[in-house]
């Protein structure tokens, strides 16, 4: 048992709230915990050393909460600093059909809800989600009613700040046939942990817009995962974004439950300096007949690190399954690192699946292309490496969020260096 | 129609049989007296006993790998018995006239007679029956070419030099914890040697069996490419039909010096036990080659047999502009679980590296590729491709790809693509409309299947590859 | 305007050109016709610059400079224009943004200011009008599953953007259908001015029919076997390439 796991039991065994009974089987399987090291098959190319030297402060002092506005997302902002809700949701007129309560006054209708959700989707196997399921206190629970289809997007912020820890849980269920767009952004530069977890129940023929932002950068430590479960005629789209910081870690987990469900999965992740970006992904397909397709694309400069790890797991019987997943990476740098392993198990014959991985310079013949219009190399170059994100950007069904990412993706490239 | 395939799955194990030879075998366990007898029974020199006794210790301290997408009961090394020779050998023969005639029946009952004007012409065959070397052939015409092949356990008298200077230097004594034991009890198995700018004038040929009860094989292989030299190397394997799992765990070197080229192909098929997964070999084998500047490693691997595998054939490359090459073929059908694939590192500037992999799973088996795609800082403008195909036969098994992929240089390009199959219900439709029986049509789709890696074997192996196959699918459709 | 002399040059160890000569004044059209393999477009992508083509002897002097010493970009601002047989797709790159990007690479050369959004856009609406492109093309990737057809009107297009002092149009004509055929004709028949020069490449003498060239030169085994007036190409539509000869065609095809 290592030092800080013992800490995290300390603290949540302290804890007492109305979650308590759900918490008490997580306590019990950090009990039964190694701390990783690099030969457990999940960490392998990702330390903990940062976590482990990391130092928090013990006096808090909660800063404004300063979240830009998004233009024209026309947004329902819930906004956490440290892991504590600061927006007064009973302030909040709802569109009809959305229910939002935080999980610390959570009303026992809402209770009935958390409890259904809280870690019934998310795998037993991520280690920090079950530190989240022991520390979280805070968080928000969303449902939303059968057959609503909530405009106005819902998004969710986490500011990290200097010398904190945030474990904040967003627990979500779709009724059937209802549609929501759902945001989560992670945001923080200095010494910090956050571990954000979010769980997803989407009922039978209804539609989850999805964008998860995992910003954080420099000291600011976040290991946190997204985990879906679609049940039938389900309809999943998301969008994750990856910054990296000394270490950050998003697991997400698509769990086809329902047969006839369709899940889209986008990721960006574009890295610097010494940043440290780990995105691991599995698609359950338990199943037959779901479809799944995965597209992941990083660009990696300077001494930045990526690792992903891509996994389509199709359950035996889980026939007339469709599942794809494609990561393409670019390496910039001679001191950068690309670890990728996408992976395929498979137990079921009449299914189509594929993958693919590929760790590339840019195609000579564009170059050229691009060249033979007066275009310079170097600004080529630029535009190459850039459209290779952009075409998951344009992928991106808000409109109003792709313009808002769009020059901060740019200005974040503009800043590594291109050989 | 895919409970038919099912079905019919069980197919026949040729190679089966047991051979009446009186043998002389060590009694069960392991422990430094016992090394000290095997090293004893080939009259080691005094460094190579060290070397057993080191490899031995490191051993003791390392844990049984548990990564591999396979499930076995531990194995107890205790209860193996790792020395087995057919007492004739005891006097070494002199001629093959006095080889016992029982075991030259043995292998010609499995297609290698051992009668030079009975063989294929332009191929040499050390047979290696259990622990010992029974026979090498064609020797004399390859001494005419400077070529030396020869069983290790002779290679370790006569060229000393040779053996100490390349002997666990691909695959190091504590490599992994099968490389290990073996280097600790290794009995026998070939050594080539080709002289700088030699062009081996055959092909070379090891064949392994296993005959004896209760007894591990545990050969060594070491094939030194000396600058500008090409070597055509092929292995074979077989074992009776018993209950009990048999352990095989091999260590091949491969050592290609500047320009110089090993082919290196093998079609394993050792048995793999019964329908219900009773009885089979575990083949854990470590395969290794380093090749220096300009030289080229291609393994060709047309695995059938065995209860488990476990098994990498790998590249490093180091020298600039080498080339490492894996073309492979595993079949599992029963309860048979393969977990195989490679490793190319890259090292060198340009170097490039090619993995085909074809997987076929059937019945209740497990098929698994695992491999490992490595770019290192200074492999400027190094270049893989990997294709990983599954075939699915019947929906009670199973198909898995692991490929890592792990880049540090900006120039290098890996491409890895991976896709699964199945023979469906309607190509065996199309085929028995066109009057084929589903038999044929299931053996044409999967040879069809295989064909980039058959193509990569010597002519008389590809024969033999196609044939194993459409044993192994043999009765398995109705 | 271009003056090619004893040009060889080789790809991959392959011999492909052979001591080419080709002189070409300021407002003229020639055709290079010829077999498959006889180094047509190994000739275009040479005075563009391509990488991976190795020239061993001869000259080429564009302008009254070395052309062979140009970088690929170089090349472009100085207005050669070639337009690709089968152009490359660029996804995330939208077209609007790399020829906005190449316009003003070539203003700058001149010396002139970078145009405004808005003038360029106007620009780019007017080409696209001009090649009946619809004007979401303009917004979609570079190329980006474009047909056949749409990839060599979007190359017309670029080519009447960019206004280049010398086109080579590498078979603009391969795959097209008779309509499409015409509206390449005419965008670059609205392009001769008498200054700008043009090498139109194909295998076929249908494009002749809308673009009457001055000179027309057979390619065969990497030089000009014979040059003429139009006629030329109307006897080789008649006759084949047959006159080459068995060994030169043979070699061509080869």
């Amino acid at each position: 048992m290592s030092q800080w796991l013992q800490q995290v039991i300390d603290r949540g065994q302290a804890i007492d709230d109305w979650l308590s009974p759900v918490r008490e089987q997580a306590l019990e399987s950090l009990r039964q915990t190694n701390w990783p090291n690099r030969r457990v098959e999940a960490w392998k190319y990702t330390s903990l050393v940062p976590l482990e030297q990391l130092t928090l402060s013990s006096d808090s002092t909660k800063t404004s909460t300063d979240i830009a506005d998004i233009e024209g997302l026309n947004s329902l902002d819930l906004i956490f600093v440290d892991g504590e809700l600061q927006s007064d949701i009973t302030a909040m007129t709802l569109p009809e059909g959305l229910h939002i309560s935080s999980l610390r006054d959570a009303a026992d209708e809402q209770k009935t809800t958390a409890k259904a959700l809280f870690s019934q989707i998310k795998p037993q196997r991520h280690l920090f989600g079950l530190v989240n399921d022991v520390l979280a206190e805070d968080g928000v629970i969303i449902d939303i009613d059968a057959d609503s289809h909530i405009e106005r997007p819902v998004r969710i912020t986490n500011l990290s700040t200097q010398g904190q820890e945030s474990h904040h849980r967003v627990l979500v269920r779709l009724g059937n046939r209802s549609s929501v767009t759902v945001i989560e952004q992670g945001q923080g530069e200095q010494a910090s942990l956050s571990t954000g977890f979010a769980e997803y129940d989407i009922g039978e023929h209804a539609q989850l817009e999805h964008y998860r932002m995992a910003m954080h950068t420099h000291k600011a430590i976040h290991i946190g995962g997204c985990h879906f479960s679609l049940q039938e005629q389900a309809r999943l789209n998301s969008t994750l974004v990856g910054y990296g910081s000394q270490l950050s870690r998003v697991d997400v987990d698509i769990i086809h439950n329902g047969e006839h469900a369709k899940a889209k999965f986008n990721a960006i992740y574009l890295l610097g300096e010494s940043e440290h970006f780990d995105l691991h992904s599995t698609i359950e397909h338990a199943v037959p007949n779901g479809t799944t397709e995965e597209n992941a694309r990083g660009i990696v400069g300077d001494k930045a690190k990526a690792v992903f790890n891509g996994r389509i797991h199709i359950h035996r019987d889980a026939q007339k399954t469709l599942a794809e997943l494609n990561n393409r990476n670019l390496l910039l740098s001679r001191r950068g690192q690309i670890n990728t392993k996408p992976e395929l198990e498979i137990y079921a014959d009449d299914v189509q699946c594929a993958h693919g991985a590929t760790v590339a310079e840019i195609e000579e013949e564009a170059l050229y292309y691009l060249r033979s219009r007066g275009i310079s190399r170097s600004q080529a170059l630029v535009m190459l490496n850039f459209g290779f994100i952009q075409e998951l950007v344009n992928q991106m069904p808000n409109q109003a969020l792709a313009h808002w990412l769009q020059p901060k993706l740019q200005a974040r490239f503009a800043e590594m260096e291109v050989k | 129609m895919s409970e038919q395939i099912d079905q019919a799955l069980s197919r026949k194990y040729d190679a089966g049989f047991v051979s009446d030879i009186e043998s002389e075998t060590f009694p069960i366990g392991l422990d430094e007296d016992v090394i000290q007898r095997i090293s004893a029974m080939k009259g080691e020199p005094e460094w190579m006993l060290e070397w057993r006794l080191r490899a031995y210790r490191s051993w003791l301290t390392m844990e049984e790998p548990e990564w591999a997408h396979v499930h076995y009961p531990k194995i107890d090394y205790q209860a193996i018995s790792y020395y087995s020779a057919p007492k004739s050998m005891k006097d070494k023969p002199k001629s093959l006239d006095e080889v016992d005639p029982e075991l030259l029946r043995t292998y010609e009952k499995l297609g290698i007679p051992l009668h030079e004007q009975e063989m294929l012409a332009g191929v040499a065959v050390d047979a290696v029956f259990d622990s010992v070397s029974v026979v090498t052939t064609f020797r004399s015409k390859l001494e005419e070419a400077g070529v030396i092949f020869c069983p290790i356990s002779e290679a370790v008298h006569k060229y000393p030099e040779l053996v100490k200077k390349y002997l666990g230097t691909v695959v190091p004594r504590s490599d992994n914890y099968f490389a290990a034991l073996n280097s600790a009890v290794f009995t026998d198995g070939s050594f080539v040697y080709i002289p700088k700018g030699v062009r081996c004038p055959m092909e070379l040929s090891t064949y392994f069996r296993i005959n004896e009860q209760n007894t591990g094989q545990f050969e060594r292989t070491l094939i030194v490419a000396d600058e500008g030299s090409y070597v055509s190397y092929l292995e074979g394997c077989t074992a009776p039909q018993r209950d009990e799992n048999q352990l095989h765990a091999a260590v091949v070197e491969l050592v290609a010096m500047d320009d110089a080229q090993i082919k290196y192909s093998t079609v394993q098929n050792w048995y793999p036990g019964d329908e219900n997964g009773k009885g089979g070999i575990y083949n854990f084998v470590t395969k290794r080659g380093i090749c220096h500047t300009n030289a080229k490693i291609s393994w060709t691997q047309v695995e059938t047999g065995s209860a488990v595998t476990w098994k990498y054939p790998s590249c490093i490359l180091k020298g600039d502009n080498s080339v490492g090459e894996f073309y492979s073929v595993a079949l599992t059908r029963g309860r048979q679980q393969a977990d195989t694939g490679t490793k190319m590192i890259h090292l060198g500037k340009n170097t490039k590296s090619t993995i085909i992999s074809k997987g076929i799973s059937a019945g209740n088996s497990n098929n698994a590729y695992r491999g490992l795609v490595q770019m290192g800082p200074k492999a400027d403008g190094a270049r893989n491709f990997t294709e990983c195909d599954s075939l699915l036969i019947g929906d009670r098994c199973g198909a898995h790809t692991f490929p890592y992929i792990e880049s540090r240089n900006p120039s290098a390009i890996v491409e890895h693509e991976a896709t699964t199959s199945k023979v469906s219900d309607d190509q065996l439709f199309l085929c028995k409309q066109r009057g084929l029986d589903a038999e044929k049509a299931v053996s044409m789709i999967v040879n069809g299947f295989c064909k980039e890696v058959f193509r990569e074997l010597p002519m008389e192996f590809a024969v033999e590859a196609g044939k194993l196959l459409e044993i192994s699918l043999e009765g398995s459709v109705g | 305007m271009l003056k090619i002399q004893n040009l060889h040059a080789s790809v991959e160890q392959k011999h492909i050109l052979k001591g080419l000569n080709l002189d070409i004044k300021p407002g003229e059209v020639h055709a290079i016709m010829g077999p498959n393999g006889a180094g047509k477009s190994t000739l275009g992508y040479i005075l563009s610059g391509r990488e991976g083509y190795e020239v061993s002897e001869g000259s080429v002097d564009f302008q009254g400079e070395d052309l062979l010493e140009m970088e690929i970009e170089d090349r472009a601002r100085k207005g050669l224009f070639l337009a690709f047989q089968y152009p490359v797709e660029i996804p995330g790159v939208s077209n609007m943004e790399f020829m906005k990007e190449s316009v003003n690479a070539m203003r700058e050369q001149r010396g002139e200011e970078p145009l405004s959004a808005a003038e360029f856009l106007k620009k780019a609406k007017e080409a696209c009008k001009q090649v009946q492109l619809p004007l979401d093309f303009l917004k979609r990737g570079v190329n980006e599953g474009f047909s056949g057809g749409e990839k060599k009107r979007n190359e017309l297009m670029q080519m009447i953007l960019l206004e280049p002092t010398l086109c080579i149009l590498d078979e603009s004509d391969s795959g097209l259908d008779i309509d499409a055929l015409q509206v390449v004709a005419n965008g670059v028949n609205s392009q001769r001015d008498g200054k700008r020069s043009f090498i139109v490449i194909t295998h076929y003498q249908r494009l002749l029919d809308y673009i009457e060239p001055d000179h027309v030169h057979i390619l065969a085994n990497g030089k000009v076997v014979k040059s003429g007036d139009a006629s030329l190409a109307k006897e080789v539509e008649k006759e084949g390439y047959a006159f080459l000869g068995q060994d030169n065609a043979e070699e061509a095809g080869a």
